[in-house]
């Protein structure tokens, strides 16, 4: 089977300092996946190790079967790096379309696909403005834009959505999801509620190491409900939701959300028994999840782990 | 590997081309050619013409020819205009220095900024390096040409005619001094691609040549016979170059492609294994 992306003992050290230690994954072609890690996980790091801005200090690493950097990958590898600008002498156009060219474009064609990719992040009317007379927020959709130029297989995104505001950040989502089925998509973020609805595979980075790699839709979320109240009293909640047939174990972990884990065998119509009993209380809630959020999938493995 | 080097040769036009873009369409370069205009105007208004009218008087040139002869530079009289004289002196001793300026932004500031990360992933390092060398070779070679020309119609107003050997001395005049700049763009390539701002390069530039100088000179001090390694530093061929005339100036070449070579080789390892 041919990866996306595959990593062999990989490791990367600034100085005496290691940043990745001996990293081993595959990730196949498909759904996005997601990057997540705390700060100084070495998410931006791995980032610039698959774009080939870096070397690693040791290991292999493949990007659809070519070393990264390699000129093989050039129009088929794209990304957002984290807080690189675009030359502030030059148009967005005259810029794009110098990709474009670089890329193997016509000069015309490059100058189509550029205000396409304007148009895609809804910049078309500043194609002429320099990136210095733009915000923070339209900076960075230019430079999404420019990652989306020619057909990409691999578009690598380092939080895409930082600093935007919330209309842009779910018109960036809304466009990620459009495009996942042209490319695959590899996102790194700290926003994990974005990188639940976007994404189909986490690799969770901690201290350099890889802590896990697993489905966000996976067999372990089986056996979970997620239930958020509205906010109000309720006296006995929990004795009342431990006392349901079939569940093996409540938590509280935050305000007004409890997640509640139970034999899916024991009890396959538990949804109804949790709304039947909040019906009885006449406790009102907001929401009710299958499965357990991204957050408690991942925080409850690194918690077991430590 | 016919591809390859097509790509690399296809890109690394797209960047020279982009460096007299950059020259000739942004405001930046506009400002840049405003302030070479001004300092060309100002040495063809005095320096250049003042000097060519009083070549005139047989005197001046015989106590000039004795003085450059001391110094083994009697050719330097021998070009066919006097103007071309006084151009070929300033520009041989004044535009490696200036070249040390104007050529320190080759990849520097792409690289702070992070506008290397959106290259490289479209483009080999390779490309750019030699991109940015040949795109600035470009530049210099329309600057030098535009003085030329400012400075052989200031000597057609003067005499009322434009000889042919004039505009043969010119061109031998902007081929040799191609050639004088080349090291000392491919120093500031080298430069700015180990640091991260130009005013950084150029500080390296010059205290690495001051270094080097300064190390060998105390090498020859103790060790005499080692003499002959500051023939090999960046400018070292000039005061032979100034005492050359037409053709002839060609055959003192060797040295400044041959460091230009060693200078570009390093810059290309550098820019091959420096982060981005």
């Amino acid at each position: 089977m041919s990866y996306l992306i595959e990593a062999r003992h990989l490791t990367k050290s600034f100085g005496q300092q290691q940043v990745l230690q001996d990293l081993t994954f595959s990730l196949p072609a498909g759904e996005p996946i997601a990057l997540i890690g705390p700060n100084g996980a070495g998410k931006t790091t791995l980032f610039s190790l698959l774009c080939g801005f870096l070397p690693p200090s040791s290991g292999e690493l493949t990007v659809l079967g070519h070393k990264p950097g390699s000129s093989a990958l050039f129009g088929r590898v794209s990304a957002l790096p984290q807080d690189a600008m675009l030359d502030p002498n030059f148009s967005l156009l005259t810029q794009l379309s110098f990709f474009g060219q670089l890329q193997g474009m016509s000069k015309t064609a490059a100058l189509a696909e550029s205000h396409r990719v304007l148009s895609l992040v809804d910049l078309a009317a500043s194609a002429e403005q320099k990136a210095t007379a733009l915000s923070h927020g339209m900076r960075k959709r230019v430079a999404i834009a420019q990652a989306l130029m020619g057909s990409p297989e691999l578009v690598m995104l380092d939080e895409p959505t930082a600093g935007l505001d919330p209309v842009n950040a779910l018109q960036v989502r809304q466009l990620i999801a459009d495009l996942s089925g042209e490319a695959s998509f590899i996102i790194s973020s700290h926003n994990i509620f974005e990188l639940e609805r976007l994404c189909g595979t986490v690799l969770y980075l901690e201290h350099g190491r890889l802590v896990q790699q697993s489905a966000v839709r996976s067999a372990s979320t089986q056996g979970y409900l997620t239930l958020t109240l509205e906010a109000g009293s309720y006296p006995d909640l929990l004795p009342t939701l431990r006392s349901l047939p079939g569940v093996i174990a409540v938590s509280d972990r935050q305000k007004y959300e409890y997640v509640l884990q139970f034999d899916a065998e024991l009890a396959p119509d538990f949804d109804l028994t949790v709304l039947m009993a909040l019906r009885q209380h006449g406790w009102r809630y907001r929401q009710l999840t299958k499965g357990q959020t991204l957050e408690q999938q991942l925080f409850a493995v690194t918690a077991k782990q430590a | 590997m016919s591809a390859a080097w097509s790509l690399l040769g296809r890109q690394t036009w797209l960047y020279s081309r982009f460096e007299l873009q950059r020259l000739l369409l942004t405001p930046r370069g506009w400002f840049a050619l405003a302030a070479f205009s001004t300092i060309w105007y100002l040495l063809l208004r005095y320096p250049i013409y003042q000097a060519s009218v009083q070549l005139q008087e047989p005197e001046i040139q015989q106590m000039l020819s004795s003085m450059l002869g001391m110094v083994g530079m009697y050719n330097l009289m021998n070009w066919s205009l006097p103007e071309l004289s006084v151009y070929w002196a300033l520009t041989v001793l004044l535009m490696p220095l200036a070249v040390l300026f104007s050529a320190a932004d080759q990849t520097c500031s792409d690289r702070s900024r992070g506008t290397l990360r959106f290259l490289t992933l479209r483009s080999s390092r390779d490309s750019i390096f030699f991109g940015r060398f040949i795109g600035q070779m470009l530049v210099q070679a329309l600057l030098l040409g535009l003085s030329l020309l400012a400075t052989l119609a200031l000597a057609v107003w003067r005499i009322g005619e434009l000889p042919i050997a004039a505009v043969n001395a010119a061109l031998v005049i902007w081929l040799n001094l191609l050639i004088v700049l080349m090291p000392f763009t491919a120093l500031m390539a080298l430069c700015s691609a180990l640091v991260k701002s130009s005013r950084l390069a150029i500080s390296l530039a010059i205290v690495s040549m001051g270094g080097v100088a300064g190390l060998l000179g105390y090498l020859v001090w103790h060790f005499p016979d080692l003499r002959s390694v500051l023939g090999y530093l960046p400018g070292a061929q000039l005061p032979m170059l100034l005492g050359a005339q037409g053709w002839d100036t060609l055959k003192h070449s060797g040295l400044p492609l041959l460091q230009t070579l060693v200078l570009l080789t390093a810059g290309r390892f550098v820019m091959q294994e420096k982060a981005i």
